[in-house]
Order: structure tokens, then sequence, then C-alpha cells
């Protein structure tokens, strides 16, 4: 029961943020940097206690133009041309991968894994052969493997299709699975599909149940749900583009998505801009999680205090912080998602009683509707 | 559909050139008939003769299979030749004779007693657990297929005749509505040909069904007055198991037998030892 740090661009120097230390690892990212800068973070990582790191080779797009992601020494050179559906490719990427990684001892390495065309059942059992093969390569060598698996958010809206899908990938020899929810979304936006959600949280709950621990990559707001259904780890990453796991994320610029700060507000289950944080802080509706926040406290100073002064970076963290607070009290039962979640249907309805309208149009609450019936629906 | 030729011209045939005292005919299915023989010692042995024309990848898959295991409640091949019959090349095995009888047999006089089943189950288990670590799965697990040796209590799985190895690639077309297997000891994912749902979890779900037969006497998935191919229906199509049959698993403190056959491989023992362990526990 844990969060886990998305690394991203320039992000790094977050993972020593005394603010932020409930993080209990990070899953590194050969994309924004290079094999030196990741030997750096791992090396600095194992100073602290039980800090694991988790190397992801990220080869979701293969073929894309991604960062540092083509000097890396395992990056396949054929992959324009290579047949994808090939055991020998697959087992020589592996190998390849541990080679090079391993040496530089991180906690654990994912599978590879390449979003598909379509999410069948011969995609996710290749997915388990490749994740076997890591399993086998890394044997003896002291460093977790971690199955990967991209799993079509649309895909799961049939029904029984989770339970299908939770089949096939409990096939896996690994102990841990590294859960990639992908959808279309944009990165900012909540999911809004309830038969969506209830097969994603049946996939989780039935893959736990089963006695693997599942990691959700990519989470925003969304690990509310995951951990309502016993997600053993959540990540995040202080980027929008960090929190959702989507096609466009790889047609991005590295620096991210908006540049626009945000505020997440606990209470409301929602990310605000300046004025509308501004409206809700008048309203006397903060949360008192945002209110204990210590980034959320510099936000609010600062907003009071030096107007003009931006406040990006700030709430990138606020986020972060109220992230891992989240999952802690989540998982040590001092918070209820549902309770969560009405209340925070109640205030968006409150505010609406009261006349208060956010500067975004999309920014109403109308998800939480959504996400209440996923959950009640899914317990049923 | 051909005719199966009968094999047993070609078995005492291949007793005579090989000094074996044929005894006679002891089985019969779709890919081989079963012959008991004597070695020259007098110890007795099965004579498998499979039939011509059938896939030789299947025939080689199981022998492959059965020389990969080494367990005491799994049939052991001692011999793997060829014999020229009329012109003819016939594959035959010879394999430990099991003399203690079918399970079939013993059902015939009515469910064993929860002991029993708790020693078959511990027995079965760990075989199927052997198997499954050889990247096998049986896929035929049934009361005729479970011989007992002389001692008539320690069982013993035969017939591999259409084992899966997961190594390899499947020998069945997607194309088919069903996979093969018996369909009334099937599971769904075998029932409804998904093969990336198969692996030794489909074993377990046919050696649920088999050990809840011979606990209750009836089929998981068996309602009052359903005949075979409503009870395989219901299975196919993913019914949950009856209530009459959880309610006699409960009360018969058996309840692992709920989870070993579940419609969804996710919902049953993931690993073999997991199964073990909570087979063991209800001792």
């Amino acid at each position: 029961m844990t969060v886990y740090h998305q690394v991203g661009h320039q992000s790094d120097n977050l993972l020593d943020n005394e603010n932020l230390n409930q993080y209990h690892g990070a899953i590194l990212s050969p994309v924004n940097y290079d094999q030196l800068a990741v030997i750096a973070q791992i090396f600095s990582a194992r100073a602290r206690n039980d800090f694991v790191t988790i190397f992801d080779p990220q080869l979701y797009v293969p073929n894309s133009e991604r960062g540092c992601l083509r000097k890396w020494p395992y990056f396949p050179s054929d992959v324009d041309t290579a047949d994808l559906a090939s055991d020998s490719w697959w087992q020589n990427l592996v190998a390849t991968i541990v080679d090079n990684i391993a040496p530089m001892k991180p906690t654990a390495i994912c599978s590879p894994a390449v979003i598909p065309k379509g999410f069948s059942d011969e995609y996710y059992s290749r997915l388990v052969l490749v994740g076997r093969e890591l399993s086998r390569a890394l044997a003896g060598n002291n460093v977790w493997p971690f199955q990967t698996a991209i799993v079509g958010l649309a895909d799961l809206a049939t029904p029984n299709r989770a339970l299908a899908v939770a089949s096939i990938l409990s096939r896996t020899d690994s102990e841990r699975l590294y859960i990639l929810l992908y959808g279309d979304v944009h990165p900012r936006i909540e999911f809004s599909e309830t038969e969506e959600l209830k097969g994603a949280m049946c996939l989780i709950s039935s893959l736990e149940e089963a006695g693997l621990r599942v990691t959700i990559g990519y989470c925003s707001s969304d690990l509310l749900l995951w951990k309502a259904v016993g997600a053993s780890c959540c990540a995040t990453g202080k980027f929008f583009n960090l929190r959702r796991f989507t096609k466009a994320r790889f047609e991005e610029p590295p620096q991210g998505g908006g540049q626009l700060p945000y505020w997440f507000e606990e209470s409301l289950v929602a990310f605000l801009r300046e004025s509308d944080l501004i409206r809700v802080r008048d309203e006397g509706m903060l949360s008192e999680s945002s209110l204990n926040n210590p980034f959320g406290k510099e936000i609010l100073d600062q907003i009071q205090n030096e107007p003009e002064k931006p406040w990006l970076a700030l709430g990138w963290r606020q986020f972060m912080w109220w992230f891992a607070d989240v999952e802690a009290r989540i998982c040590k039962g001092d918070v209820d998602v549902d309770d969560v979640l009405r209340r925070a249907e109640q205030n968006w309805l409150e505010l609406d009683k009261r006349r208060v309208l956010m500067e975004e149009p999309r920014n109403d609450g109308g998800w939480l509707r959504t996400w209440r019936r996923a959950l009640a629906e899914y317990k049923k | 559909m051909h005719t199966p030729l009968d094999l047993e011209p070609i078995a005492q045939a291949i007793c005579a050139e090989r000094r074996y005292r044929y005894v006679g005919k002891a089985g019969e299915g779709a890919f081989k008939q079963t012959f008991h023989v004597l070695l020259h010692e007098g110890t007795p042995q099965a004579l498998k003769v499979y039939q011509p024309g059938l896939s030789r990848e299947r025939t080689d898959r199981e022998i492959v299979a059965m020389t990969r295991c080494c367990h005491p409640n799994i049939g052991r091949l001692s011999l793997v030749d060829h014999y020229s019959y009329s012109g003819v090349d016939h594959i035959f095995s010879l394999e430990e004779f099991l003399s203690g009888g079918t399970l079939t047999s013993r059902l015939s006089a009515g469910p064993l007693s929860r002991d029993r089943v708790l020693a078959l189950g511990e027995d079965l288990i760990d075989a199927v657990a052997h198997i499954a670590f050889q990247g096998l799965v049986h896929r035929d697990l049934k009361p005729d297929n479970i011989l007992f040796r002389e001692d008539g209590v320690t069982p013993v799985i035969v017939d591999f005749g259409i084992v899966r190895d997961l190594t390899l690639s499947s020998l069945t077309e997607s194309w088919l509505s069903r996979g093969p297997g018996t369909p009334l000891f099937a599971p769904p994912e075998q029932l409804n040909n998904e093969k990336a749902l198969i692996n030794w979890r489909a074993d377990q779900f046919s050696l649920g069904v088999l050990l809840s037969i011979s606990a209750f006497g009836f089929h998981p998935f068996e309602e009052s007055g359903d005949l075979p191919p409503e009870i395989v229906q219901h299975v196919a199509t993913r019914r949950q198991s009856t209530v009459r049959f959880r309610a006699a698993a409960q009360t018969s403190r058996l309840a692992a037998l709920i989870k070993m056959t579940d419609p969804w491989p996710i919902y049953r023992f993931r690993t073999a030892s997991d199964l073990a362990d909570a087979w063991r526990r209800q001792s």
C-alpha cells in the first residue's frame, strides 16, 4: 500500500523533497533522462530506506521520437521493420534490457510493452509471454520483474471482459503487475464512462484477490476509485501528461501538458484554476486536507501576498502531496472513498445553489455521479 | 468421421514379436486402444496402440508430455516404438498396468467418504501441480482417466492424449467453437475454445468437478433433473455453480471445491501451491 512518483521532465528534484516523503518509490523515465542521470537517481534513492526504483523501458510507441529514449542501448535498432509477433524479437529485446539495466541495480524492471491497434486476447497473451521472459532473465539478479499490461479502458466496458483480461494477465510469473489504463480522455479531464470504470475496478480487484500486487501507473484523482477496490500501489507525476495514459501524450512537447497552474481540491475532487480556487476559498469550502497541505498553504499565502507570482510548480506539488496523503488515509481506514465522492457531489450542488460558477465551463463535478454510480454498481 | 480400426490384431502381433504375453483388451479411446500384456518376467504392462493416420504431432506431444512427467500419481511410460503391420506404421507404447480399476467404477457404488475425497484430492492436486510445473495442461481429467494402483488407494492420472504444451503453439484451430476435452468435465475456457485463458487452472476446474462428483454424486453446475448437455451449457455460458452444490461443499467442509470450479480462471486458485494449501486446510 503505497504511492510511487512517476518521474517526468525535470522532476527528479521532487524525489528528495521532504514534504513528499510519503512516496516510497519512483518509476524512472528513460525518455527524460539519459543512462547516467538514471544511474544517479538510483544511487541516490539507495540512501533512503525501502525506497523503490522501478525502471520502465517505455517502448509504448517504439517508433516515436521521444526525448532520450533512442540513446538508450536497449532501444531496438530494427524497430521500424521488426515483426512484433516474433518470439525471438521479444526475447532479444528483453535480454538486451536486462543486460543493460539490471547492472544499474534498480529495485525492479517493467516488461516492455507496446500500445496495440486492438486489445485482443492474443495481445494480452503476448504481454504475459514477454513478462515471463523478463522473469526468467532476471532470475538471480535480485531485481524484481514487473509484468506490464497496457489495458484498453474502452475494451473493459464490454460485460465480463475484465474477468477474461484478468484471467489472461494472471498467468504471469511475476507477483507484481504494472497496469496502464489506456484511454482517449485528455489528461486533465476526468474519466466519465461508468462501464469502463466498472471494468477497470473489476480488473484491479480480481487481480488483487488472486494475490497479485497491482500498481496503477499514470493516475490522476481516479486513484480514489482504484484504491477503493484494493489496488496496492498508484503512481502519479507532476505534469498532467503523467497522470493519464493516452496516445496524445506521445505527441506532446517534452515539457508536458498545459502550463496553467491548477490546485487540486478534495472537497470537490476537482482541479481548479486560480480564479476558481479563490471562489471556493471565499465560500469556505476548502477541505481540511487542502488546508493542511504544506504546498497548499504556500499557494494561498502567495495568492494573498504576492498575487503576481506564478505558482505552477507549487501546484504540481500540492497535487502530489494530496495524492500521497489521501492514499495513506484510505489505507489507514480514515477515509471512505464513497463518502469523499458523495460529499464532493453535494459540495458541487451547494456551489450551484449559491450560484458560484467555475471559470472552466466543463468543471462542474458532473463526473462524480458517474464515479459514484460505477462504485455502487461495482460493489453490487 | 472414419470408423476406428480394431487394433487388437496389431497388439497381438506386437506381443508375438516381442515375446510379451497377451492378456486382453483393457480400454479404448478415440486415438488409441489399450491392452493388458505381461512382459517376459511377468510384469504387467499397458500396451497402447495408436490409430494410424491421426495427427502425428498430437501423438508425439502426448508421448513427450508423459516422458517429461515423473510422479507417483501419473502413469509411467516405459517404451515408445513403431510397428509396421500390413504396410501401415503404428506407434505403440508400454505403460505401467494399473490393476486397481477406474474412479468411474468406484463411483458406480455411490459417492466416496469425506476422508477418501480428501486423500484423493491431495494426491491428484499434487499430480496436477507436477503437470503444471512442466508447462503442461492435461485437459481431460475425468473419472475414466483416474486409475488406481494394485493397492486400491493410490490414484494415477492417465491418458495425455489431448495434453496442451503451453510452450508450443496450439494444435486446436482458433475457428473451432469448442476445444478438445470431455465436455462434462471441461471448464468454460475449454468449451468455448478461449485459448488465451487456458493454463493449469483448466485442469483445476476439471479436478474440482471430478472431486465434487466423488464427494456429492452430482456436478457443481447440475440442477436437479438436468441432462449432461444442459450442464455443459450452464458451464459454457458461465453460470454460477448451483446453490445446492455450494451448500453441500460448505456443509462438508470442502469449500475449496467452490473456488476450484469458478467459471472464471481468475477466481480459481492462482498457483498450485495455493490450491494444495487450501485443500490441506480442510483436513
